[in-house]
């Protein structure tokens, strides 16, 4: 299907291969159209052996039936165990109690974390995987990646009509690379303002809380808790779900910023030349200091939303700073 | 004395202010009038239907970024401003597409034209500010393709059109189509008395020879005076009645064959050519140049160069630029240019990149000519309306991306692997006879019954290229 294959070959000259009329010589072996009918039938070679089980119709319900009484039983049986296990090891001693459900806790959490790194992997990989579909702009590929993608957001009820309007949209003759871009306009960007509202939502929180409190120690947790809360929004709205400790590389970009934080103080002076010192000047190096770290967290959440696309930005489509910068300016007219 | 209720007068100033938002946004209205130019059978009725259809339904334009930002509220036709142009019959061709079973519209023989009324929500907070809705009218026309090719008379003389009318006759396959008119001119002495039947005998000889020219094995495109193949009403005027005559036949005498000739010429090129330049083309904004790229592939070497020159030279007759707005308030110019590969359907959709390729070889120097003068250019390779499907099949072990649809004259649907454009120049490979099959296809049963506009390839990203800027 690939355009490299075609190049490759000797010259093919120009034929008809009627499929009503099938003569020996030229008849197509199969014809596969590569709408979405072809991805279609890959998805559901993955459940090709319930398909033919499914194929004797008195077992089409008893089978998965079946399946999922035994699976529930020994979800049941496990639950049983752990909180049985859990009540012996408190009988036993306090400490032994303890230990067992922080061990269970952690397993847990670190269950959790493994998929959400998973999650991120995934991500990471589908940005990839459109950036080089993006490139080569062939044909036929890009279906695929759309099927993935919709794979990946198959549980989201707020993604399901544009997730429906794009199997409508695409076509057979859209390059991977409009296919993309078709996936980028009218999946993504729906998110991306969704994920921007959360951007100048937290920065305003920030810029505002800092503005106000009075020691830098509270100045640090604020902007600690805020940006870790924008993160998981921004992460959890494009798909990613990241756990409590959420993935090493949003990690490292926040602890990034939060060294920044400390700084603050210092940089809180060239802030208010910058912005102009017609407030009050007592106040506006707080001020100041708020509308950086209002920046900061801005930053912070572009980085986010930069991270947890399936499709990266485009140059036309790049979330900027210059709103946020716009909306923060109205800060200091609501602290005085 | 009775105080004004504050309240009161807020409420009839904010009416007032509406009611001048609502002026200001009437004369506000942007117009846009799209050239749609293009050689015969290049596709443009069925384009401009597409545009129309589309941009009235408004489903299947997911690139035209006025859509895509849910800024696009609705299309609806008016009227045109000239109230002397016949109208497009936009209901007539959709019908003729729709029809069961569905089939092409037949050649345009006039000039028509309509205008859309295309209504958005501003893109810029500023501009929504005062005008919450804009309005751009868009004017279309249609008319017979042989036409552009008077363009290039324009700034000819009969003297110099002639020379290279008959050198253009002296390679074949043009000299073997032209025998008989040769023959003709062959017995004609350059100092014959201005005789009326013998300037009427010449000329019909001479159309015979454009019509041999069009549809011969080589479909030339450099077909002139257009007005000879696709009279509209002129058909039988003195004004058809002339040929070229070699140099030194007196066309500068009056009384003689020649003077005859170069008057009828002269007076072609002020009646018919420039009023029909000067009503349609004169002021354009937005131009969009269609070519029938695989049509000519299909007939190969010779007429693609034919096609080459003949676009090359009505392009000329343009005025292409910048758009600044002293030009908008002074004349205008054409500040965008699109040339479109049309049928891009006829070939799988993995060749379409190949396709586009070729297009901007075969128009390079057309494109830059306009580049040169500061307008935009851009190259596409699209489908007004969808007939085929892209499928993969296997034949002789090998998978070939075939397409499938049914092929003009035929009832029932084939698959068809129609041959694959090459990506470099090398169009004909030697010792292959007919390298390329492109076949037409009937427009598919059923098509634009869904109500989201007629099926096509890129019309979207071609539309945004043309409009985009105007429905910011």
């Amino acid at each position: 299907m690939s355009n490299a294959t075609h190049q490759a070959s000797a010259w093919q000259p120009p034929v008809e291969l009627d499929m009503h009329h099938p003569d020996p010589a030229a008849a197509p072996a199969a014809v596969a159209a590569t709408t979405a009918a072809a991805s279609a039938a890959a998805r559901a070679g993955e459940a090709s052996g319930l398909a033919a089980l499914a194929a004797w119709p008195q077992w089409s319900w008893t089978v998965p039936a079946f399946f999922g009484g035994v699976a529930a039983l020994v979800v049941v049986a496990l639950a049983f165990d752990a909180t049985d296990l859990m009540g012996r090891s408190f009988a036993a001693s306090y400490a032994l109690g303890v230990l067992v459900v922080t061990v269970g806790t952690a397993v847990k959490l670190s269950l959790d974390e493994v998929i959400s790194i998973r999650r991120l992997r995934q991500i990471d990989g589908l940005r990839a995987e459109a950036d080089r579909l993006t490139r080569a702009n062939g044909h036929g590929e890009a279906l695929g990646f759309a099927d993935t993608l919709g794979d990946f957001y198959a549980g989201r009820a707020d993604l399901a009509p544009v997730l429906h309007t794009l199997g409508h949209t695409v076509n057979d003759a859209h390059s991977d690379a409009e296919v993309i871009a078709l996936i980028d306009r009218q999946v993504l960007s729906a998110l991306d303002q969704r994920a921007y509202r959360f951007v100048l939502t937290a920065s305003r929180d920030t810029a505002l809380a800092t503005a106000l409190s009075p020691s830098a120690a509270l100045d640090v947790a604020i902007v600690l808790w805020r940006n870790l809360k924008l993160v998981r929004e921004v992460a959890a709205l494009y798909g990613a779900r990241p756990g409590p400790l959420g993935s090493w590389r949003l990690m490292r970009r926040m602890l990034a910023n939060l060294a920044v934080a400390g700084l603050a103080d210092s940089v809180g002076h060239v802030a208010v030349d910058a912005l102009g010192g017609s407030l009050a000047a007592a106040i506006s190096t707080r001020l100041g200091q708020g509308m950086i770290n209002g920046l900061l967290t801005a930053r912070i959440g572009i980085a986010a939303m930069t991270l947890c696309r399936p499709v990266g930005f485009s140059p036309d489509n790049k979330p900027n700073l210059k709103r946020i910068r716009a909306e923060l300016m109205s800060v200091p007219k609501e602290v005085l | 004395m009775k105080f004004p209720n504050w309240n009161q007068l807020a409420q009839v100033g904010e009416q007032a202010l509406g009611q001048v938002n609502v002026i200001a946004g009437r004369m506000l209205e942007g117009t846009l009038r799209l050239g749609v130019t293009g050689l015969r059978r290049s596709g443009k009725t069925v384009f401009v239907t597409s545009l129309i259809d589309n941009l009235i339904r408004g489903g299947r334009l997911p690139f035209l970024d006025a859509v895509a930002s849910n800024r696009f509220l609705a299309a609806r036709l008016r009227a045109s401003p000239d109230r002397t142009a016949p109208r497009f019959p936009y209901e007539k061709y959709l019908a003729a597409l729709t029809a069961t079973p569905p089939h092409w519209p037949a050649a345009t023989t006039g000039v028509s034209q309509l205008r859309l009324a295309v209504r958005f929500t501003p893109g810029s907070g500023l501009r929504r500010s005062v005008q919450p809705m804009a309005t751009l009218n868009v004017d279309v026309i249609d008319y017979p393709g042989e036409w552009l090719m008077d363009l290039p008379m324009l700034n000819q003389s009969y003297r110099d059109w002639s020379a290279l009318t008959l050198e253009l006759m002296e390679r074949q396959p043009r000299r073997q189509l032209a025998a008989r008119w040769l023959h003709w001119l062959g017995t004609v002495t350059p100092d014959l008395r201005p005789d009326e039947s013998l300037a009427r005998e010449g000329a019909a000889l001479y159309t015979d020879y454009l019509h041999a020219c069009r549809r011969s094995q080589a479909s030339l495109s450099l077909v002139q005076p257009g007005h000879f193949i696709e009279p509209g009403d002129l058909a039988g005027t003195p004004l058809l009645a002339f040929c070229p005559l070699p140099a030194g036949s007196g066309e500068h005498r009056a009384q003689s064959l020649g003077g005859l000739m170069n008057e009828r010429f002269e007076a072609y090129k002020t009646q018919v050519v420039r009023r029909f330049f000067v009503e349609h083309f004169a002021r354009l904004d937005r131009q969009i140049v269609l070519v029938d790229v695989l049509g000519m592939l299909n007939a190969g070497p010779t007429a693609l160069y034919d096609m080459r020159m003949a676009l090359t030279a009505c392009l000329e007759a343009f005025h292409h630029g910048r758009a600044g707005w002293v030009s908008r308030l002074t004349g205008h110019e054409v500040d965008r240019v699109l040339f479109a590969a049309t049928k891009a359907d006829h070939v799988a959709a993995g060749q379409h990149a190949n396709l586009r390729n070729l297009l901007d070889m075969l128009v390079s120097e057309a494109r830059n000519a306009i580049r040169f003068e500061g307008a935009m250019v851009d190259t596409v390779a699209l489908a007004a309306v969808k007939c085929t499907e892209t499928v993969t099949t296997e034949h002789q072990g090998r998978k070939l991306a075939c397409i499938q649809g049914t092929p003009l004259g035929r009832q029932r649907p084939t698959v068809l692997f129609p041959g694959n454009i090459p990506d470099g120049p090398d169009l004909f490979p030697e010792n292959v006879s007919q390298p390329y099959r492109f076949l037409d296809f009937e427009p598919p049963a059923g098509v634009g019954r869904d109500g989201r506009g007629l099926p096509n390839i890129r019309l979207d990203q071609a539309l945004n290229f043309l409009l985009g800027d105007y429905l910011a």
